[in-house]
């Protein structure tokens, strides 16, 4: 079980976030199919301190919700008062983005251009609130960004040339 | 890769030093990218920041879109480089480049703090409401607002309110939903500041839901933006529809929100038009996942708004099936809508129909399913009910998960000191759930059972000869040792007479436990000997014996009490003694630690919460410290030996964590929503008045129908209709700009003191965009309840370009409500008599104005022009006389009735001075009808002018050209 991308919205130690990865990994992993997709968190008190939005936790005192795609779990961590089923599907919602722009997404997408990961997730989620959910928009977001950087390369082979 | 090359690759990248300026671009970016890599797989990546930081002012986008990602991953918000990059991101915040502008708001979103907010929040707010900003662009920046008002609230000024609360009405979604994100969170801090976002939030909603307007991108499987609905039914939470229940002081200002029949309607209708979209099934797991999120959602609303009976009855029954439903995370969030429900209703009836099933959910297989079904119980627990609930608890909490045991305890222990009819039944559970849960028992339970046995008298008996019962027996809990040493303690001798229960007897029940306790207990054990030692002298050999050997354990605590005790025994008399073992004086009253302990588990959220877990009492104002008003137990109390944490109940509700003490949290509360209140501007008040509202207003004072305003871009016309105490009046929007306004917004405001005196209900709502020469329109019903002074206001914005606003004061004075009345020359003398002189009688001497004589003057004509606009029936041969005026009227209202009006006007034409006597039924009338006169009179007419009409159209369109009001 590793890790492959993490987007925190809170400001925590690299120890509370190992913490809370270890913890949570654990818990969602001991839940059996047909259970539900929520689950309670309690961090420790002293990270109660922190509070606010995240993708995998926002806020400490907070509920876990998860989905399984295959052998990838997406855990988001949001505060107890959070509409659950709405967080679900913003992981939906990241999953077929992904899969809109990769073509058929797995793992190995993830793993070898998880910086892509993360600027359709930076299109998605800002501040730990859902800033976008037209998939056709965040695709036109990404496209501009990708024929920036292709002109960019284009010129470097010019030069070269 | 495995670890041993990510090792190697690491150091590498390390020792060779590539970060040594020399690398072109492309290298720098790819061993950036490396050490991402490396820092994914969760290895420490402790240098290279500096390197990977500097990309960010790279000219290329590549190169600066890899060092901002580094930077939100490799540094937080403390980290000191931050200050290094504050210029680049001000610099890419300025760029022509739409992505690198949301390169550097994405950056400030992750990482910004208070510093980097308080430099760029400025250029964050151009990005949000500049015209020319992309929609992309916007809501980034209205996120990234967020995030900064998160971290340091005093970034988004008072001032720039009306423009975000505008923002809610863009065409495009995904700004709307960014805008309404961040209103949100202001909003709740700031309710009455940002309390138009109420109405737009109604207003979007029903245009979404009802109005089917939106573009097809944003249907997520067939339901409209599900997640722009959620924030707007969640937002409208926020706002206390009636004010019983609100959590948050402030928002009681919200109250009178409700009399818009014109919003409730629009709120009704979409409520109801989600449910029924959510009663059609559907096999699509996103589907089905999106409709009952907004469902639920729509139920927490209804809940809260606690008004809609019709919707309320519909979300009973099926709240009901949703609890037995086979998918289980509809069960789970059943529950969870059920415990907001048994949170706010009167009447837990419908909740207790389902006792069984809710009961049922303790053993679900799902832990998640078994707490929210905890959390239910606890919530819909009430005198009725409390026994088969707590019984069942314990039952449960024999075999509960270890994760929940603690609160269940702590749970039963509040549910059974609350509902206490029965002293039997409160110590038997009391002491069955130390009993049965002892290891997972915070001390402040026992300790609370201890000082309520102590404060109530016919609790003492009782509980003595239970405990000594149970610390009888072999397996006895430790804990269930530590209430036996104090209460036998205390209360021994009470019992000494009984069978089983002699001193001895006593005494060999607690020593018997000596050998297996912590020294805590031991400690404790050997506290209720010496208090023994008073009580029963005819034991005093065995326990003297028991001082002496533990005057020599090798624990220095309980050595040091055994030899003071056996020092205290051995007196020669025993006054000191007495007076050191004298019975315990009852504890001070306080909040109970037990509900401290519970909501302090809810503090430290983002958003604050609309409702807490727990009953009705729980959710109302001063929470739940009328437990102390229960009459079984003659007082609540508080642990003095456990006192921090008091006042969490207030934290909790209102997402603060402050730290108070006593009961006086109440008002820290208070204090610092009040500032607020003072700091924000209103600009809907009188106070704020834009130039140029007066002649319009002035000359419909007049008349009934007519323009209040115009300049270069609005027109504003008034049509209006006077029934008795009831007025409707009609306000027109004319837009004279060349293009569409939109966001159109209206706010009425009146002043505080008036509030009881006239009331409106908007009946509708003009659109919120105009088209070129297009016209908007608005109804608004008044009803004058009491004679009132001042006028309502209305505050009117729209976005042409950028945001344009004024406030007007409308034409609503107490005249209006006047009917001319005839009255026979013997009556009007006979009723002026009557009501005879102060305080049911105002005059005055009135002239023109200091500085107008040279140009207005006051002559008949105009004088019953005025008589007449303020609506007196003049009559004719009353007065002796001729020059002089005597007018009646019947000034209407609903709470203060009928009120007769007479006046009589003596001119003086010469001198341009009139005396203006005014005489009413009740005395709070002639005054306010004075002033209304005496402003109009004093104004007087422009000279050269005999027929007397006040500036014509044109000439009010000249002098309000082109004001911009901002």
């Amino acid at each position: 079980m590793s890790t492959r991308l993490a987007k925190w919205f809170t400001t925590l130690s690299p120890k509370d976030k190992a913490k809370i990865v270890k913890d949570v990994s654990q818990l969602v992993l001991a839940r059996r199919t047909r259970m539900c997709n929520f689950l309670e968190y309690k961090g420790s008190p002293l990270s109660l301190l922190y509070s606010h939005g995240s993708f995998l936790t926002r806020g400490l005192d907070t509920k876990i919700v998860y989905r399984r795609y295959a052998s990838l779990f997406f855990i988001a961590g949001c505060s107890s008062d959070d509409n659950e089923l709405i967080t679900l599907e913003i992981i939906h919602r990241y999953v077929e983005q992904m899969d809109k722009y990769y073509g058929n997404v797995c793992e190995l997408d993830i793993i070898f251009s998880f910086t892509k990961a993360y600027y359709i997730l930076d299109e998605i989620l800002l501040a730990g609130e859902l800033q976008e959910s037209s998939k056709k928009n965040v695709l036109r977001c990404i496209g501009q960004q990708d024929s920036l950087e292709d002109m960019e390369v284009e010129d470097e082979v010019t030069r070269i040339m | 890769m495995r670890g041993q090359e990510i090792w190697r690759k690491r150091e590498s990248i390390k020792n060779w030093q590539i970060f040594d300026g020399n690398l072109s671009g492309y290298h720098k970016k790819k061993y950036v990218c490396k050490l991402l890599y490396i820092y994914i797989l969760g290895w420490n990546v402790d240098f290279g920041h500096l390197e990977a930081v500097n990309l960010i002012s790279a000219t290329k986008y590549s190169e600066k879109q890899i060092g901002y990602l580094a930077m939100t991953l490799f540094l937080h918000e403390k980290h000191e480089l931050l200050h290094l990059v504050v210029n680049s991101i001000r610099k890419d915040l300025l760029d022509h480049n739409e992505l690198f502008n949301c390169l550097a708001l994405h950056a400030i979103a992750n990482v910004g703090g208070r510093e980097m907010g308080e430099a760029l929040s400025g250029e964050v707010h151009r990005l949000l409401i500049s015209p020319t900003s992309k929609a992309f662009v916007k809501k980034k920046a209205a996120l990234t607002l967020l995030r900064l008002y998160r971290k340091h609230p005093d970034i988004i000024q008072p001032q720039w309110a009306e423009r975000i609360i505008s923002l809610m009405d863009d065409v495009d979604l995904g700004v709307a939903l960014s805008v309404t994100s961040l209103v949100m969170a202001v909003a709740q801090d700031n309710p009455d500041q940002y309390k138009g976002a109420y109405v737009k939030a109604a207003a979007r909603l029903k245009r979404i839901v009802v109005d089917g307007d939106y573009t097809n991108d944003y249907l997520y499987y067939k339901v409209p933006c599900p997640w722009i609905q959620v924030k707007m039914l969640r937002l409208l939470q926020y706002f206390s529809p009636s004010g019983r229940y609100s959590l948050n002081i402030v928002t009681k200002i919200l109250t009178r929100r409700s009399e818009d029949s014109h919003v409730r309607e629009m709120i009704r209708e979409s409520l109801q038009k989600i449910l029924n979209l959510a009663m059609e099934s559907n096999k699509n797991v996103q589907q089905n996942n999106a409709q009952n999120a907004v469902l639920f959602e729509a139920i927490n609303l209804i809940i809260h708004l606690d008004t809609e009976q019709a919707l309320m009855k519909q979300i009973s029954s099926r709240l009901g099936r949703f609890i037995t439903s086979r998918e289980t995370n509809v069960r789970y969030l059943g529950l969870e809508a059920m415990t907001h429900l048994a949170a706010r209703a009167e009447n837990l009836g419908p909740i207790k129909q389902h006792q069984e099933v809710i009961l049922g959910s303790l053993k679900d297989r799902d832990i998640s399913v078994r707490r929210k079904g905890l959390d239910l119980l606890y919530s819909m627990c009430d005198s009725t009910n409390s026994g088969p609930i707590v019984a069942e608890l314990l039952q449960y909490l024999q075999n509960a998960d270890f994760a929940i045991r603690e609160e269940m305890a702590l749970k039963i222990a509040i549910l059974t000191e609350k509902y206490a009819t029965d002293i039997q039944w409160y110590i038997n559970v009391s002491l069955r759930l130390v009993a049965v849960a002892g290891d997972h028992l915070s001390d402040e339970v026992w300790q609370r059972v201890i000082q309520i046995v102590t404060n109530n008298e016919e609790l003492q008996v009782y509980a003595a000869q239970n405990t000594l019962q149970h610390v009888k027996q072999d397996h006895c809990h430790e804990t269930l040792v530590k209430i036996g040493a104090y209460i036998l303690g205390e209360f021994g001798h009470l019992i000494a007479e009984e069978k089983g229960c002699s001193p001895i007897e006593q005494f060999m029940a607690l020593s018997g436990k000596l050998s297996a306790c912590s020294s805590g207990t031991r400690a404790m054990i050997l506290s209720s000997f010496i208090k023994f030692v008073n009580l029963f002298p005819e034991i005093k050999p065995q326990l003297l014996h028991i001082f002496e050997i533990y005057s020599h354990t090798l624990d220095s605590e309980l050595q040091q009490r055994a030899c003071e005790y056996l020092t205290l025994a051995s007196l020669p008399t025993d006054d000191l003694l007495r007076t050191v073992c004298d019975e315990m004086p009852p504890f001070p009253e306080r909040q109970s630690a037990l509900l401290s302990r519970l909501h302090s588990k809810h503090a430290g959220t983002s958003d604050k919460r609309t409702w807490v877990v727990g009953g009705k009492d729980a959710n109302v104002d001063g929470s739940e410290l009328n437990m102390a008003k229960q009459p079984a137990l003659k007082r609540a109390f508080s642990s003095n030996m456990t006192a921090n944490g008091d006042g969490a109940a207030n934290g909790a509700t209102n997402g603060t964590n402050g730290h108070s003490t006593d009961l006086a949290g109440l008002d820290m509360n208070a204090g610092p929503a009040a500032e607020k209140l003072l700091k924000a501007p209103n600009l809907a008040s009188a106070a704020h008045l834009s130039p140029g509202w007066e002649p319009g207003y002035n000359k419909l004072l007049l008349k009934a129908d007519g323009i209040l305003f115009e300049d270069g871009q609005l027109q504003v016309g008034v049509r209006s209709e006077y029934r008795g105490q009831m007025a409707c009046l009609i306000l027109y929007f004319l837009n004279k700009t060349p293009a569409t306004i939109s966001s159109f917004t209206t706010t009425l405001d009146l002043d505080d003191s008036e509030r009881a005196n006239l009331t409106w209900d908007i009946k509708s709502l003009p659109d919120s965009t105009i088209s070129q020469g297009g016209q908007a329109r608005q109804v608004i019903m008044f009803e004058s309840k009491k004679v009132f002074s001042k006028s309502p206001t209305v505050r009117i914005s729209y976005l042409a370009g950028a945001l344009q606003a004024l406030t007007l004061k409308l034409p609503l004075t107490a005249h209006k409500f006047m009917d001319p009345a005839e009255l026979s020359s013997d009556d009007f003398f006979k009723r002026w008599k009557q009501i005879g002189g102060a305080p049911r009688e105002a005059q005055a001497i009135i002239g023109l104005v200091s500085g107008k004589e040279a140009t207005r003057e006051i002559h008949e004509v105009f004088v019953r022009k005025v008589i007449e606009g303020f609506r007196w029936g003049i009559l004719v041969g009353v007065d002796p006389n001729t020059k002089n005026f005597v007018g009646a009227s019947v000034l209407h209202t609903s709470e203060g009735g009928k009120f007769g009006c007479l006046l009589r006007l003596e001119p003086n034409y010469a001198s341009q001075m009139v005396r203006l006597t005014i005489r009413a039924t009740d005395e709070s009338v002639p005054a306010v009808l004075l002033k209304l006169m005496e402003q109009r009179i004093s104004a007087g007419v422009s000279k050269p002018s005999l027929t007397h009409e006040g500036p014509t159209r044109q000439e009010i369109t000249d002098a309000f050209s082109n004001v911009l009001v901002t």
